[in-house]
């Protein structure tokens, strides 16, 4: 244990996940607002300070919300029209040596069984899947070159999620979280939010520390109710009680603590029990979501029982980083156990696709107004993406089997120009042809965004210094400049 | 191409002299990676013409513009990644570059990289001063220096540890309290608190063998083995799962970690347990224990799915395997050189395939624990029952098999027309799409045919999955295996879960030329290993030369054995035991000071060496090397046994001395220089045993199949896949955390928030944090609050009603130790307090008692050992 250090070793030792300097006006505000739900009242512990800690440059965003479509969104039937598809419809897909397919057998070209349509000033083209999405197209940056190396879900969560084929690696909430803290006193930096169905493929690796200190890894919140494990005491144990006992706690760690002066960690971890009491307030708070008007509500389709589950989760993830959380990710789709939980649309793409486009459009499209219409957006980036993109060709006859060779997603917000379209796939969406981009790439970019410099950005573990995007990563050039 | 003649008048104005300084900086800095041997990203520096073509990134080099040069960018740092990777030229070499490029990059052909100057694919030679850094030099025996104050004079650490201290006018602690000194010695060594008797025994023992007595009932108690093997297994990336998509459960794992346990508690000798780990099947004498140990090689995270079309997998398990054994018993970092020679150390991109050359041959294995005999009456009376089900299951098809046509023929009608027609077309005159339509749609397996049967045929099938049922309960019972590992084909492995022989996928392959006959090798058959390449870029795709087995080339010349022989009595290669006997070799430099340093480690927080898993030039440079050279060799002299180190170090004042107190503050706060014995908090596990030991509810049940901790249903809905078996609080659960069910997919959450490490990779040290969710799950846990309530009852039947008695009891059952005065007066004050607010429920003075319980498992002083 170290003994007198300065006083950023101690916050650092706090935790990053855990702490920020103090936004005072937005705590007293969170105080009015926190009174009437019931339970403990959000109020910040007095010690002053916390553990944000500063960028490598001037960063044009200070927190991220990453939608996760897990299972894998077709990207030539959403992001990406292939009108060629239904031109060849029904012949094989041929001149590209062996196509590897996870499951079963090559099947045939299939065309998509959706229209597309222009959009906003872009005229950016998005399927008729996601008209609510067609309806910002200005506002977010159309990537259709991403690519990556695994074509198994697990995998290539790990790629787009850790940087790594392998498990175990630490996840990008968790490095952004290591390297910048949060701004929140009383809230962890990194929230997970997944489907109220279940986790996403995966799991837990996606949101792991790793090697990275514990305080790094993703907190997972439930959308209601008590939002944190061991939140409150078990029954039985009143405020009054626990409060009690919190104080004589104090007490005697003080006396404790005095035999070791300058012990950082000993400090630490007593400032820490305050900072937990204000989360029992503090947390419920931020989730409680019948502080939002009716209007706020709708926006993010909270009024139709299709959309109200993720539009939960996208309304979460602007309150959360309203109140200082540096990153924010939200899954839809569950761990497949049935042909349907996921965007996992083997045996029949219409069914599956059309289901999950319906749960989460409104939404997603919702967010990004609500976080302009805020004032929100210019600082806070926005992605919406998958694991990989689907095969244009068909499998079981009417769905698509895995492509690590294609996919599309989108940035949002974060100052980067919206309506503009990034790197191009073949006539089929088959493979990329232009500007490829992996997932180091936009780890690189994404750290950068936040000003991050994503090459000095590391951590000493079993003899390196490890870094999120190993050896590799370069910025995207139109989403930095 | 007029660029390209305006350099070629430039060349040929510039005398040749003037080239070679620059030509050489390549050859030196460059040729490795980018030379005649090896061209990464396509750029090859071996002649002019092929440096100017540049590489898969472009152009390189733009003759006369140095700016715009990539080569220049990238060794300038201005380009990423910068080049040379790794290292970095001189500010004079750079200049010498640009001024290069300036003039036009001439080259004289008598200049070129000619592949006779570049090494083979390994490039890097290992020198005189590699060789000589610290780690790799045989540990020298120094004499203790002998302290002038008599109190550091019983240990010879003591007189290393007194000499630094005094060099750098540092004065130590003073000796620790006798109390702290009982629960210091308890919850290092068994991780458990002491009793209130043993620490009643202990304070009045004024012999002053008093201590060393305690350390060797600590060492001779089992509890010890469960302390310390679990540092070991997180060492060897312990789990009971493999992670990944499917986290397959490993049922027999547990026997790996019982094995480690046992090896802690029996002492075995050091050497023995490495080479039971790495070779235990291809040990002579073949204990039971040697087969266990090699789960060693198993317990890592595997895909355990669709292995057979994904070759990459057996890659990514051979790093592991190279990795974990090199890092753990070695501190090397080998896996750094498994795509280019390693950037620090003078390790070999030929060296990481040398050892992937004796690892290849291994298969996984479940080697039955039990005679030849029982085995043979075992599988005999399995395939006798198979042999009885195998009709019934016809007969279930016979009866099945219309419905099911029936149900694809339904499925079908539902699919749109072409799809129909594509099906229902003869094969002959099926079109090329079609054949492609026809073939995915007819492996449908068509589900809900049971719908369609007949009340009778329905009757029928259910009676004989009845009678299938029945026969399947007659199978014997499975007979106890090791998880271990032994040599053979790994190619002809039996297909797994996921893995599916349809024509065209991998597992389906030609069979390679040098295939053996069978996944383990058969007595009187000949056995060739699987044969081993050196991979460009450690890309499996590009299999270079054929690589024999060996070991790192830096050691050569020391004397360390290199003989491969395989033991005559057993078809195995026998390569991995003379890689353990290599490793164990007294002419090693690394192993047995990376093992004294471990064991320092978990004594004091941080080892001699702050990087226990690397010895290299990245890692950190000994405190102490005089000392961990002595404990090195004295490791060595006494038989490699752990257990007279542990009593070496705690038998000396060093480790006895206070950790409050002292000056050093200023000089020292890493306190590096051990001016006073470092205070640190209690791993997960142990914080769990020890609430449990305090409540008086720890159930010692030893060894045996993980329990599964109660975990809520929030946090095991965030899995999907593997085993969980959903138990409630109770004493079967309340057993030493070491023995909890440890899932990759999902971590006992009190252990996880306690930084229990990543089990995916070896582990050298655990991080500790300090976050709020420590403190909420020890506020508010269920099983934390549950547990202080056991404590406040036990408390009350105990001590009795009075305040003062009370409060001494939970003071020396949970901080071992009598509490001061000032203590007294202020708990009894706050058990005061909560009895005037508990008045009226059924029990105020257990009520009030259970709030000062539960405060006490939160101090700080319960949570550190100090």
């Amino acid at each position: 244990m170290k003994r007198y250090t300065s006083r950023r070793d101690l916050l650092f030792s706090a935790g990053g996940g855990i702490g920020g300097v103090a936004l005072a006006s937005l705590l007293s505000q969170e105080k009015l607002l926190a009174e009437p739900t019931g339970g403990l009242p959000c109020v910040a512990p007095a010690t002053s300070g916390g553990a944000s800690r500063k960028p490598h440059f001037q960063p044009r965003a200070k927190s991220v919300i990453s939608m996760f479509m897990t299972g894998g969104v077709s990207h030539i039937d959403t992001f990406d029209p292939k009108p060629a598809l239904r031109k060849y419809h029904g012949q094989p897909l041929s001149g590209v040596g062996d196509i590897v397919v996870r499951q079963g057998y090559p099947g045939p070209l299939m065309g998509s069984p959706y229209t597309f349509k222009k959009y906003g000033q872009s005229g950016l083209e998005v399927s008729e899947l996601f008209p609510h999405m067609g309806s910002i197209a200005d506002e977010f940056a159309l990537i259709r070159s991403g690519v990556c190396k695994s074509n198994d879900h697990v995998l290539a969560h790990y790629e787009w999620n850790t940087g790594s084929l392998l498990m175990g690696f630490p996840s990008v909430g968790s490095w952004v979280s290591y390297g910048l803290g949060s701004e929140s006193q009383t809230l962890p930096a990194y929230v997970v939010i997944y489907d109220p169905r279940g986790g996403p493929n995966a799991g837990v690796a996606n949101w792991n520390n790793g090697y990275l200190p514990a305080s790094a890894q993703g907190t997972v919140f439930r959308p209601s109710g008590d939002p944190i494990l061991d939140l409150r005491p078990p029954a039985g144990i009143t405020a009054d009680r626990q409060r009690a006992r919190l104080d004589h706690l104090a007490a005697l760690n003080g006396e404790h603590a005095s035999k070791f002066p300058g012990s950082t960690e000993l400090s630490a971890r007593i400032a820490s029990y305050e900072l937990a009491y204000s989360m029992q307030g503090c947390a419920p708070e931020a989730v409680d979501l019948n502080q939002e008007s009716e209007a706020t509500r709708r926006l993010y389709g909270m009024d139709d029982p299709i959309t109200e589950p993720f539009g939960r989760q996208c309304l979460l993830a602007r309150r959360l980083v309203e109140r200082g959380v540096r990153f924010v990710q939200l899954f839809n789709g569950a761990k497949a156990r049935t042909d349907i939980d996921d965007w996992d649309a083997h045996s029949n793409l219409a069914d599956n696709h059309g289901a999950h486009a319906r749960e989460i459009d409104k939404p997603v499209a919702g967010l990004v107004q609500d976080l302009k219409q805020r004032g929100l957006l210019d600082e806070t980036l926005v992605m919406w993406h998958s694991e990989f993109g689907r095969m244009p060709i068909s499998q079981k006859g009417l769905g698509r089997d895995h492509n690590p060779g294609a996919l599309s997603f989108w940035m949002a917000g974060a100052k980067i120009r919206g309506g503009q379209v990034i790197g191009a796939t073949d006539d089929f969406g088959y493979r990329v042809t232009e500007q490829p981009i992996t997932y180091h790439d936009v780890h690189a970019t994404l750290l950068h965004l936040l000003g991050v410099d994503h090459k000095r950005l590391t951590y000493y573990f079993n003899g390196r210094q490890m870094r999120l995007t190993d050896v590799h990563g370069e910025l995207i050039p139109q989403l930095v400049s | 191409m007029r660029l390209n003649s305006l350099v070629f008048v430039l060349l040929a104005a510039t005398p040749i002299l003037a080239q070679q300084p620059a030509v050489s900086i390549l050859q030196r800095n460059c040729s490795g990676c980018h030379g005649a041997s090896q061209q990464m990203s396509g750029f090859n520096l071996a002649t002019r013409e092929k440096a100017l073509a540049g590489g898969s990134h472009g152009a390189a080099i733009q003759p006369g513009k140095p700016d715009e040069s990539a080569l220049i960018r990238r060794v300038t740092g201005k380009l990423q990644p910068s080049m040379p990777v790794g290292g970095k030229l001189s500010g004079s070499e750079i200049a010498i570059l640009r001024q290069w490029v300036e003039a036009g990059a001439p080259w004289d052909s008598s200049a070129a990289l000619a592949p006779a100057q570049v090494p083979a694919p390994a490039g890097r030679k290992i020198t005189d001063a590699d060789r000589n850094w610290w780690a790799f030099r045989k540990p020298v025996h120094h004499q203790p220096p002998v302290a002038t104050n008599a109190r550091w004079r019983n240990s010879p650490i003591d007189g290393f540890v007194f000499a630094k201290l005094g060099e750098n006018r540092l004065n130590p602690t003073a000796p620790a309290r006798k109390s702290t000194l009982i629960r210091r010695a308890y919850l290092d060594l068994s991780g458990l608190p002491p009793s209130p008797e043993e620490l009643d025994a202990f304070v009045r023992d004024h012999s002053p063998q008093a201590f060393a007595k305690l350390v060797d009932r600590l060492l001779d108690s089992p509890r010890y083995g469960e302390r310390w093997g679990r540092h070991w297994l997180d060492v060897a990336r312990y789990a009971d799962s493999g992670g990944y998509e499917q986290d397959f459960t490993y049922p027999d794992a547990w026997r790996y970690r019982d094995y480690v346990i046992r090896a802690f508690n029996e002492d075995k000798p050091y050497d023995r347990f490495v080479r039971e780990q790495i070779a235990g099947d291809e040990m002579d004498d073949r204990t039971s224990d040697a087969l266990i140990a090699t789960g060693f090689h198993r317990v890592g995270s595997t895909v355990g799915f669709r292995e057979k079309d994904n070759p990459q997998y057996r890659f990514i398990y051979l790093d592991d395997l190279i990795g974990t054994t090199t890092r753990a018993f070695l501190g090397l970092t080998v896996s750094c050189a498994r795509c280019h020679d390693h950037k620090f150390d003078p390790i070999l991109q030929k060296d990481y395939y040398r050892l992937m050359a004796v690892f290849n041959p291994y298969v996984n294995y479940n080697h039955p624990l039990v005679p030849h005999a029982q085995v043979a009456v075992y599988e005999a009376s399995k395939a006798d029952v198979e042999k009885r089900i195998q009709p019934l299951k016809d007969r279930l098809r016979e009866i099945e098999e219309p419905y099911r046509q029936a149900a694809f023929d339904s499925k079908l009608a539902t699919f749109p027309v072409d799809i129909q027609t594509a099906v229902r077309t003869p094969p002959e005159t099926r079109t090329e799409g079609q054949k492609l339509l026809a073939t995915q749609v007819l492996t449908i397996r068509p589900q809900g045919y049971r719908a369609l049967m007949k009340p009778e045929d329905l009757a029928a099938a259910d009676a004989v999955s009845k009678q299938i049922r029945e026969l399947e309960r007659q199978m014997p019972k499975p007979l106890p295996v090791a998880m271990g590992v032994r040599d053979g084909d790994y190619r002809l492995a039996p297909m797994g879960p996921g893995d599916d022989e349809a024509p065209g996928k991998a597992g389906s392959g030609p069979r390679a030329d040098d295939a053996n006959d069978s996944y383990i090798p058969v007595a009187g058959n000949p056995y060739r290993p699987p044969k081993s390449y050196f991979l460009e870029r450690g890309d499996y795709t590009s299999p270079g030369e054929e690589m024999q087995p060996g070991f790192l080339e830096l050691f050569g010349g020391l004397g360390v054995p290199t003989a491969i022989k395989p033991p005559g009595s057993r078809i195995t290669t026998g390569r991995r035991r003379a890689l353990a006997e290599w490793i164990v070799s007294p002419e090693n430099p690394l192993t047995a000071r990376v093992m004294v340093n471990r064991i320092w480690q978990h004594h004091f927080g941080r080892g001699l060496v702050l990087t226990p898993s690397n010895f290299g030039r990245m890692g950190r440079r000994p405190s102490h090397p005089e000392l961990l050279d002595w404990l090195a060799l004295e490791f060595q002299k006494s038989g490699w046994s752990v257990k007279k180190l542990h009593r070496l170090i705690m038998n000396s004042e060093t480790y006895q001395m206070a950790s409050e107190g002292g000056t050093g503050a200023e000089a020292d706060p890493e306190n590096a220089l051990l001016w006073h014995f470092p205070e640190r908090r209690l791993e997960g596990e142990a914080i769990h045993d020890a609430i449990l030991a305090t409540s008086g509810k720890l159930n010692l049940e030893a060894g045996g199949p993980a329990y599964f901790a109660p975990v809520p249903e929030r946090v095991r809905k965030s899995v999907a896949k593997g085993i969980w078996v959903v138990n409630e609080e109770g004493p079967a659960v309340w057993r030493r955390g070491v023995y909890s069910y440890f899932k990759r997919g999902m971590k006992y959450p009190m252990f996880e928030v306690f930084d229990q490490p990543d089990p995916n990779v070896t582990c050298e040290r655990r991080s500790v944090s300090t976050v709020p969710t420590q403190a909420l799950t020890l506020m508010n846990n269920e099983f934390v609050v549950q547990q202080a309530r056991f404590l406040a009852e036990r408390i009350w039947r105990t001590a009795g009603p009075e305040q003062q008695t009370q409060v001494r009891a939970i003071y020396r059952l949970a901080l071992s130790r009598e509490p001061a005065q000032s203590e007294l007066t202020a708990n009894v004050a706050f058990l005061n307090r909560q009895l005037a607010a508990h008045n009226g429920s059924a029990s105020p003075g257990l009520e009030a008692l259970a709030d000062l319980s539960h405060v006490v498992i939160n101090l700080n002083e319960f949570l550190y050992i100090q």
